[in-house]
C-alpha cells in the first residue's frame, strides 16, 4: 500500500516562516497540495493557462436576494464572450453549443442554495439560442441517471454554486458530477479525493462545454445538522466561468478562503479540505488547481472581490 | 416526564402562531442518517449518534420551521455535538445554546436539538426560541458535562473554544495538527481542545484521556516522532518562535500549542487537573 504523506502544522510554519507571509501558505496553497508542488497536470503544457472569468455584478440579487434573470444573463453573456473570444455573446454560445447537440444542464438543487431556476433558465435559453431544439435540452441534478436527454448527451453545461461541505471541504463543479455515479457513497472517502475520476466516466468524458460556479451566495462555513447556516453565507454577486472545472474551482475556493480569513480573523484551513481539487490536478489531470496556471479575468464589480 | 424522541415530539404544539405542525414525521437511525443529512452524518456518527426525530412546522405559503432532535445516547456526546458547532454561547435555551440568523442549537442531557428558521425575522426567532425552551423544559434533568473538560485550567480560558471530541478529524477542524491521527484519538479517547487569550496569538491546548496508560505512551511517542522530533524534554521551539509541548501523565496526555515562551507553555501543563476555585 503506498503510504501517505504526513502533513503537519508544523510544516506550514517552516514555511510561513520561511516565505515571510504568514498565512499566505493556507490561502494560496491548501495543506497538501503544497507539498506536491512539483507534480504538474499532463493535460496542461507549461505555457498554456486555463482562463477563468470571475463577472460580478451588485444588481445580479434583488431585495429578497433572489437572483435577477435579465442581469444573470448579462454577466453571463459577458463571461462567456470573453472566454470564447468571439465579438458578440451570440457567437459566444453558438461556438460552444451547435445546433444539433443534446444538452443536459447539470444543476444543483440542495435546498438552501441551489443553484437557481433563473440561472438553469438563462443557461437554457443560450442554449435555444444556439439553434438546439428545447426537446434536445434538460436540467436536472440527482434524475440525471434516469433522464433520457442525459442518457443522450452531447454535450453537458455544469453549474452549481460553491459551498463549505462536510465531506469534501467545498462543493464545487468536480464534485457536481458525482450524481452520474450509481454508487456516490463509494466516493466520500479520504474528503472525496477520487472525485475527478467520475468525469473519466462515458456519460461524462469530454462532453463539458462550459462550467459555471455559482458565486452569488456562496457560503464559506458550515455548522448545523445541514450544515447550513445564513451566518456563513454571504452576497458575492459573481460567477466564475471557465472551461477547466479545477481551475474554476480552485479560483473558488481562493475567495471561500479569503472569506474565512476575513471572518474568523485568523487562517482556519477548511475541514475536511478541499483535497479533491487538487487530486483533479495531481492525480487525474482533469485541469489546474496551481494560480499561477490560471489567467484570471474580472469582469463588474471589484468591491470586496477577495482575490 | 418526556425522554424519548416521541415523547419530545408529542410536546410540541399541534400549532403556534399560525405555524402548523406536520403530521408525518421522520426518523433515523446509524444506517441511513446518510439520506437525511447531505454530506453531514458522519460527525454525528462519531459523536454516538442514536436517533434523530425530524419535525417540520409548515407557514404560509412554501416556509418551514425544521426541527431536528438527535438522541445522542449520553450528555457527554450531546454536548460534544453542540461544541463543535458553536461559535458562542448564549445561555438562551437548555445546558448551552447559540442562536444565530434564524439557526438554534442547544443541548440538554442526552439530546442535541436544531431549529432552523430561514430567512430570519424577529417573529420567527421568537418562535424559534419559544419551541426550542419548550423541548428543553420536557427534558426532566440536566446532563454530566465529560469530566476531561473539569481539567482545563480556568485562567484565560475563551470558554466557548472548548471542543469535546473523540475522532481526529473534529480537532483538524478547530486546530489543524495534522492530516494523519499522530495523537491516536479514536472513539475510546475524550479529548478536549480548548484556547487560551494571551496579549498575541491564542494558546491552543488539548488534553486526551486514552483507556489505558500504554496507549497514552503511544499517543505520546507518536506525537513526539511525528511533530517534534527534535523535543527536548518534550518541548521544542517552532520556526515561527513559539513553544509547543507535551507531558504525559498515566492515561492522559497534554500537548499546549502557541505558547509564546518556554515557561508559559510549562505553565499550562502544570496547571493541568489542579484544583480549581468554582467558576462565578
Amino acid at each position: 500500500m503506498k503510504k501517505k504523506t504526513l502533513i503537519t502544522r508544523r510544516e506550514f510554519i517552516k514555511r510561513s516562516s520561511l516565505a515571510a507571509v504568514g498565512g499566505a501558505v493556507f490561502l494560496t496553497k491548501p495543506e497538501w497540495a503544497a507539498l506536491n508542488a512539483g507534480l504538474r497536470a499532463k493535460s496542461f503544457p507549461e505555457v498554456q493557462k486555463s482562463k477563468v472569468v470571475l463577472v460580478r455584478n451588485k444588481d445580479v440579487l434583488n431585495s429578497q436576494g433572489r437572483p435577477v434573470y435579465e442581469v444573470v444573463l448579462d454577466m453571463l453573456d459577458a463571461a462567456v464572450k470573453e472566454l470564447t473570444g468571439q465579438p458578440d455573446a451570440l457567437s459566444s454560445w453558438k461556438s460552444l453549443i451547435k445546433p444539433d447537440d443534446i444538452v443536459g444542464i447539470k444543476s444543483n438543487v440542495w435546498s438552501y442554495i441551489p443553484t437557481t431556476t433563473e440561472v438553469e433558465n438563462a443557461l437554457k435559453k443560450r442554449v435555444l439560442d444556439a439553434g438546439v431544439r428545447e426537446a434536445s435540452i434538460a436540467i436536472d441534478d440527482r434524475g440525471v441517471l434516469r433522464n433520457p436527454v442525459f442518457q443522450k448527451a452531447t454535450a453537458l453545461i455544469n453549474a452549481r454554486p460553491m459551498r463549505a461541505h462536510h465531506w469534501s471541504g467545498v462543493g464545487t463543479l468536480i464534485k457536481n458530477y458525482i450524481m452520474f455515479v450509481p454508487d456516490p457513497p463509494n466516493y466520500h472517502g479520504d474528503s472525496c479525493a477520487s472525485l475527478a475520476s467520475i468525469w473519466e466516466k462515458p456519460l461524462v468524458k469530454g462532453k463539458t462545454r462550459l462550467n459555471v460556479l455559482v458565486m452569488l451566495t456562496p457560503q464559506f462555513h458550515g455548522v448545523g445538522p445541514h450544515n447550513y447556516n445564513p451566518k456563513y453565507v454571504w452576497s458575492y454577486y459573481g460567477f466564475l466561468v471557465g472551461f477547466d472545472p479545477v481551475a474554476v474551482d480552485a479560483t473558488g475556493l481562493r475567495i471561500i478562503q479569503a472569506k474565512r480569513l476575513e471572518f474568523f480573523g485568523e487562517d482556519r484551513p477548511l475541514s475536511p479540505p478541499a483535497k479533491h481539487i487538487f487530486t483533479a490536478d495531481t492525480q487525474y489531470h482533469l485541469g489546474t488547481a496551481d494560480p499561477s496556471k490560471i489567467e484570471l479575468v474580472k469582469i463588474g464589480d471589484d468591491q470586496d472581490i477577495l482575490i | 416526564m418526556a425522554q424519548s424522541l416521541e415523547n419530545l415530539y408529542s410536546i410540541l404544539p399541534a400549532e403556534l402562531d399560525g405555524w402548523k405542525k406536520a403530521e408525518s414525521t421522520a426518523t433515523y437511525d446509524r444506517s441511513n442518517l446518510f439520506d437525511y443529512i447531505d454530506g453531514g452524518a458522519e460527525l454525528y456518527i462519531s459523536y454516538n449518534f442514536q436517533r434523530l426525530l425530524a419535525v417540520r412546522y409548515k407557514g404560509t405559503g412554501d416556509e418551514e420551521i425544521v426541527i431536528d432532535i438527535f438522541d445522542m445516547g449520553n450528555s457527554y456526546d450531546a454536548f460534544g455535538v453542540f461544541s463543535h458547532g458553536r461559535e458562542r454561547e448564549d445561555g438562551l435555551v437548555g445546558q448551552g445554546s447559540e442562536y444565530n440568523a434564524g439557526l438554534l442549537t442547544f443541548w440538554k442531557d442526552r439530546f442535541y436539538v436544531s431549529i432552523l428558521a430561514y430567512p430570519e425575522t424577529q417573529a420567527k426567532k421568537e418562535l424559534v426560541l419559544s419551541l426550542g425552551r419548550k423541548l428543553a423544559d420536557a427534558v426532566p434533568k440536566e446532563g454530566e458535562l465529560p469530566p476531561v473538560i473539569g481539567l482545563l485550567p480556568r485562567a484565560d480560558l475563551v470558554p466557548e473554544s472548548i471542543r469535546y471530541f473523540h475522532h481526529h478529524i473534529w480537532l483538524n477542524s478547530h486546530f489543524f495538527i495534522a492530516n494523519e491521527n499522530i495523537l491516536l484519538i479514536d472513539d475510546k479517547t475524550e479529548a478536549v481542545l480548548a484556547k487560551y487569550k494571551t496579549d498575541d496569538k491564542p494558546v491552543h491546548l488539548l488534553v486526551a484521556l486514552y483507556p489505558d496508560k500504554a496507549t497514552a505512551k503511544k499517543a505520546e511517542q507518536s506525537f513526539l516522532q511525528n511533530y517534534l522530533p527534535d523535543a527536548s524534554g518534550g518541548m521544542a521551539q517552532l520556526p515561527d518562535g513559539r513553544w509547543t509541548a507535551c507531558r504525559i501523565r498515566e492515561n492522559r496526555l497534554a500537548v499546549v500549542f502557541n505558547a509564546p515562551s518556554r515557561e508559559n507553555a510549562l505553565s499550562y501543563l502544570d496547571r493541568i487537573g489542579a484544583r480549581q476555585p468554582p467558576e462565578g
